[in-house]
């Protein structure tokens, strides 16, 4: 207690001091666009390296982790399965379809190959450097404004040269 | 060009034709049942839930005007606060995001005049999956069932086929491209997909038999299925009645026997 008394009697003196003479100017602050104002330790070189690595870390960012009561948990199995499952079936479908072309595929080469030799090799024949035609379009999920191309004119032998 | 020759042609059996089975493969994706449609909705939620908060201070340099711009219009969060019952659980707030949940982030920018074609940043109106041609019906149109694969069917002899064609000693590709700018006009573009015939189809005496049938003594007619795409242009043939299908409405305009031939050339949409 007494330590208190003792201390805070010359900050009084003091401060009737300080009120008894000259105030010192304050400094004013000249505002300057584009001045920095906070005190970096590093350089702006630097800086600017550690907000790059902070984008790819993932301090902070993170999601909170995703917990499921149990009932959720299994209607999200549930989804999960189902959809599976009409992959599954998709998928089985599609190979059956693919085995039943190429099956007749086949049947009809070999049909053609005993009624006709010559037509069987022209059909067989390599066809070297075919390509997909580049007009033909992907499918997107809306039309394009004008959906099908019908202005179409063949190229005459004339143009191409 | 190699051309063969078709001396042995009528050798033991009837005549040979090339049927041309041409598609045009649809111009936008398949619907989604309703099903798929949820499906999809919760994966793209819950990958929403699980991403990663938008680091906004790489993107927007601290005290720039589009730092403020982008942050004024952003929804706050509510921030955890000391002596405060939260009822859905305290805020886990880090970065200005509420890591509990999906972050919605709004981008700044005025609303473009959709009728200002100049301005690339104007609203995107889509165009309509049901076409003009579909409203009315209309089968002999390459713009109906945009999301189906049509193909191309012709009434031969009171029956609705895959247009076939005769050989004039020629492969039998380049008889059924032949043929069907013959039938149809040259205005047209196609892109066979192969030389090889996917099926053959045969008839004996008129008749449609199955495509193992084999028999010496009588003369059987061959129909080889020559698989093409259209491409571009248009099938405008003077005096045959045409129709562009999906598979399901093939199914009834086909004889029963013919369409279970070919079901299974067909596309599934």
């Amino acid at each position: 207690m007494f330590k208190t008394y003792s201390s805070a009697l010359p900050q009084s003196l003091s401060r009737g001091l300080v009120g008894a003479t000259r105030q010192t100017p304050t400094p004013f602050i000249q505002f300057v666009r584009g001045k920095r104002t906070k005190k970096y330790d590093l350089s702006p070189a630097a800086q600017k390296l550690i907000t790059q690595l902070s984008v790819l870390s993932a301090s902070r960012k993170q999601p909170k982790m995703l917990k499921l009561c149990p009932e959720d948990f299994v209607k999200h199995n549930t989804v999960q399965e189902a959809y599976k499952l009409i992959t599954r079936k998709r998928k089985k479908a599609e190979n059956e379809k693919l085995k039943q072309q190429y099956e007749s595929m086949k049947l009809a080469c070999e049909d053609l190959s005993k009624v006709s030799p010559e037509l069987f090799e022209a059909a067989n024949k390599r066809e070297v450097s075919k390509r997909f035609s580049l007009e033909l379009r992907v499918p997107t999920n809306y039309p394009p404004n004008v959906p099908w191309y019908y202005d179409y004119t063949p190229e005459s032998p004339e143009d191409k040269k | 060009m190699i051309v063969p020759r078709l001396s042995a042609r009528y050798m033991s059996s009837g005549p040979i034709k090339s049927s041309l089975m041409l598609s045009r493969i649809p111009i936008v994706t398949r619907a989604l049942n309703p099903f798929e449609k949820e499906y999809f909705n919760y994966q793209a939620e819950l990958e929403r839930r699980l991403m990663r908060t938008f680091p906004q201070y790489y993107y927007f340099k601290k005290g720039t005007l589009a730092e403020r711009k982008f942050l004024d219009i952003q929804n706050g969060v509510i921030s955890k606060q000391p002596n405060v019952w939260y009822p859905k659980g305290i805020p886990d707030v880090k970065h200005g995001r509420d890591r509990r949940f999906k972050q919605n982030i709004l981008i700044p920018g005025e609303e473009a005049n959709k009728n200002d074609e100049k301005n690339l940043s104007r609203p995107i109106e889509v165009n309509a999956r049901v076409t003009e041609a579909d409203k009315t019906n209309n089968m002999s149109s390459l713009n109906r069932k945009l999301s189906h694969t049509l193909y191309l069917i012709v009434k031969e002899k009171d029956q609705w086929k895959f247009p076939s064609f005769n050989l004039e000693s020629q492969s039998l590709h380049t008889a059924a491209e032949k043929g069907l700018v013959d039938l149809g006009g040259n205005q047209i573009k196609i892109w066979t997909v192969s030389n090889t015939p996917a099926a053959v189809i045969k008839y004996c005496e008129g008749e449609l038999v199955a495509p193992t049938y084999e028999s010496p003594d009588e003369r059987i007619e061959r129909h080889y299925i020559i698989k093409s795409h259209i491409v571009a242009g248009s099938f405008q043939p003077m005096n045959i009645e045409y129709k562009w299908v999906t598979n399901d409405e093939a199914a009834s305009f086909f004889d029963n026997s013919y369409f279970q031939q070919v079901r299974h050339l067909l596309a599934n949409f």
